[in-house]
């Protein structure tokens, strides 16, 4: 994956460089606003883009503004030091799609970063554990096996592989399986997660219940 | 002094004003006093000219005849050149003798009792001053009555009006003059305290919020005791703030050291097993400082009474739910179970969606913090509250008002229950603050920044909500309840 990281601080910089190499992405480092806001100007070749927003020349918002006025689907991360929740609104309404505030953990961005190119269709492949999922032929195999499964529990598992390791709540949830339909109430999608969790028993990989909100898939 | 609007002006304007209306007043007296006598003392001698002329008057050869004394003319021609004009008038209205055809004054109510009349007439195109005598021969065989006329034009009597009214004039404007230096001091006088307490409050050190000392009248005094009293407020402020920046020095300093002598330890080392250790051990300092640094942002910018966000109709089930949301999965990994209790339908109360969200994230924060290992994120539809319990220590009832206090942690929870800190025991001041020691501060650093209920107890008040504290269950441990009691969204939003 192709990541562009924009952020000044030289520690905080080749750590991430180092860490999301590691991790196998392709990462191209820019220290300042100015060349950030040259380097998305035009067509880019970025998947994910990792924006501080205390920059020297432009900043982060007005790189960020910049880039969404062209190119509404590359998904950016905003990273700053600016802790207030205020301010994420901020940048959220301007077209970021996920915030950290520093200080982060390492683990936490990366699965930020899966998360985001999970859901932006950068990857036609997911997989969380021993399940995967190709959202191209729309096709899990569980243990290198086919899943086949019916349209709603398809849809339903697909939203929760995509949102993996996040509590996804029911009513969405109900949204993602029957649409709109308002008679569907949230006791229908507990026989669909019970019917799930039949299937998924046995492996590494279990959909938990989140008390009062709503289940997450994650590894066991 | 001269402004648009000074003390001075005003008080000189309306001492000044009805000044002179009242010198207005006096002036057209005295125009009037000097007018009636110049009239008075020449309608004497128009008296006396006619007096001269009617004794000169005789019967000879049957008719009226005068032999005009020049004394009785020469007597009105004064050295302002008049013009003097004279006639005798017979019974019948005759003229019989004189130098101009004088009108005569027709009597309505003069009698003989009253001979002479006097009348500012217009003859000529002359203003002429008219005496008339009417008289009557006092001879034994022949009583004819007669009249004599005089007049005389205005010069001297405008002369002596004049002459009279200069002396007023005069009078009157060294009056004047002598007023307005007296008032011109008196205001002075009266407003020196004024002046004497703006020097004062200029020459003072402007960092300095020591009272005003100064004696003033009883006026001033009270402004300079309202200002004593703000200068008061200042000072608890300040004083708060300059404790509260010496804990968050304090507070930051003692991990950096913390971070800084793990480093150079070791260095000192050649163990890659001691480096790992020393590493881990940073980078949870680290952290601690960093969400410490956050927390103390947060706290400073609600304690800024310029910050006054706007409240709007925010759902109380859409935060919790996104409260859970995000805190989930750290929530996790830290083997805490966070759940969601709240209402399907929206609740909504005038607030700042970012602001309860940075509610949320303290307590359940917090709760991970203090041993809980079930949090629970609860919204109450009708009255409207937001809440989280937790199955931790909870927090013994008569600490739980100390807990709002930035930098109080609650270390005893935190080390079990059979601890006291020398906060503990600190006896409550008038404004229930407590000074704070250096020994205070530095107790042994346990997980907390003791900022998070503070925040908490902060937002509330800026949001207008009640903050309760309270066992979360009979049980043992307690647990913790913090809840926050809205009243209803007006549907319109309000500012704090």
């Amino acid at each position: 994956m192709n990541l562009l990281l924009v952020e000044d601080d030289a520690l905080l910089a080749s750590t991430l460089r180092d860490a999301l190499t590691d991790s196998g992405h392709q990462v191209q480092y820019l220290g300042d606003g100015d060349a950030a806001y040259a380097a998305l100007q035009n067509g880019h070749h970025f998947q994910l883009i990792l924006l501080d927003l205390n920059l020297p020349g432009r900043t982060g918002l007005e790189v960020l503004e910049a880039l969404r006025q062209h190119d509404r689907d590359t998904p950016v991360v905003i990273l700053t030091a600016r802790g207030a929740i205020e301010d994420r609104v901020k940048g959220l309404d301007l077209g970021a799609d996920d915030y950290l505030a520093k200080p982060f953990s390492l683990e936490e961005l990366e699965a930020r970063i899966r998360a985001l190119l999970r859901r932006s269709g950068a990857t036609t492949q997911l997989s969380i554990g021993c399940l995967s999922f190709d959202s191209l032929a729309q096709r899990f195999t569980l243990n290198a096996e086919t899943l086949a499964l019916p349209p709603r529990e398809q849809r339903l598992l697909a939203y929760l592989m995509r949102h993996a390791g996040q509590p996804v709540d029911k009513a969405t949830l109900v949204e993602q399986a029957f649409g709109d339909d308002d008679a569907v109430g949230d006791n229908a999608i507990e026989v669909y997660i019970h019917r799930l969790r039949k299937r998924l028993a046995g492996h590494d990989i279990s959909l938990r219940t989140v008390r009062g909100l709503g289940y997450v898939l994650e590894t066991s | 002094m001269i402004g648009s609007d000074s003390l001075n002006r005003r008080l000189l304007t309306w001492l000044l004003l009805p000044m002179a209306v009242v010198g207005a007043l006096v002036l057209w007296q005295a125009w009037l006093d000097a007018h009636r006598t110049a009239d008075r003392a020449f309608d004497r001698l128009l008296e006396a000219s006619t007096l001269a002329i009617a004794e000169q008057t005789q019967w000879q050869e049957n008719r009226l005849w005068l032999d005009l004394p020049p004394a009785a003319l020469e007597m009105l021609a004064t050295q302002h050149d008049e013009r003097v004009f004279y006639s005798l008038v017979d019974a019948q209205g005759k003229v019989v003798t004189g130098n101009a055809d004088l009108p005569g004054i027709s009597r309505t109510t003069g009698t003989i009792d009253a001979p002479l009349t006097f009348r500012n007439i217009e003859w000529n195109g002359m203003p002429l001053r008219l005496g008339v005598r009417k008289a009557r021969l006092e001879n034994w065989s022949v009583r004819e009555a007669y009249e004599v006329r005089v007049a005389h034009t205005r010069e001297g009597r405008d002369a002596l009006t004049w002459k009279l009214f200069r002396q007023s004039l005069a009078y009157l404007l060294a009056l004047a003059a002598l007023s307005i230096v007296a008032l011109l001091v008196a205001i002075r006088l009266a407003l020196a305290p004024l002046t004497r307490l703006r020097r004062h409050i200029r020459a003072r050190d402007p960092r300095t919020l020591t009272p005003l000392e100064l004696s003033l009248p009883r006026e001033l005094a009270e402004l300079r005791d309202t200002l004593n009293e703000l200068l008061a407020r200042m000072r608890r402020v300040k004083a708060n703030q300059e404790r509260f920046i010496g804990d968050a020095s304090h507070q930051l300093r003692t991990p950096m050291a913390g971070l800084s002598a793990r480093a150079e330890l070791a260095l000192r080392q050649n163990n890659p097993e001691a480096w790992r250790e020393a590493l881990l051990a940073m980078q949870d300092t680290s952290q601690k400082a960093s969400r410490l640094a956050v927390q103390l942002l947060s706290l400073t910018r609600l304690g800024n009474p310029e910050y006054q966000p706007e409240l709007v109709p925010t759902d109380l089930t859409n935060v919790a739910r996104e409260a859970v949301k995000e805190h989930w999965p750290s929530c996790q990994r830290q083997g805490v179970d966070l759940g969601l209790e709240a209402p399907d339908i929206p609740v909504k109360v005038d607030a700042q969606d970012w602001q309860l969200a940075e509610v949320l994230a303290n307590l359940i924060d917090n709760a991970c913090r203090y041993g809980a290992h079930q949090v629970t994120v609860g919204v109450d539809a009708n009255p409207p509250a937001l809440w989280v319990k937790d199955d931790g220590p909870g927090i013994p009832a008569e600490q739980r008002l100390l807990m709002l206090r930035p930098f109080h942690r609650g270390s005893v929870l935190a080390e079990g229950f059979n601890r006291k800190t020398a906060e503990g025991s600190c006896p409550k001041t008038a404004e229930g603050s407590c000074p704070k020691t250096a020994e205070g501060s530095s107790l042994p650093s346990v997980e907390g920044s003791g900022l998070g209920l503070a925040i908490v107890d902060g937002i509330a008040r800026s949001l207008g909500a009640q903050l309760v504290l309270e066992d979360a269950s009979d049980a043992q441990p307690p647990g913790l309840s913090v809840e926050l009691h809205f009243s209803p969204s007006t549907g319109s939003g309000r500012t704090s």
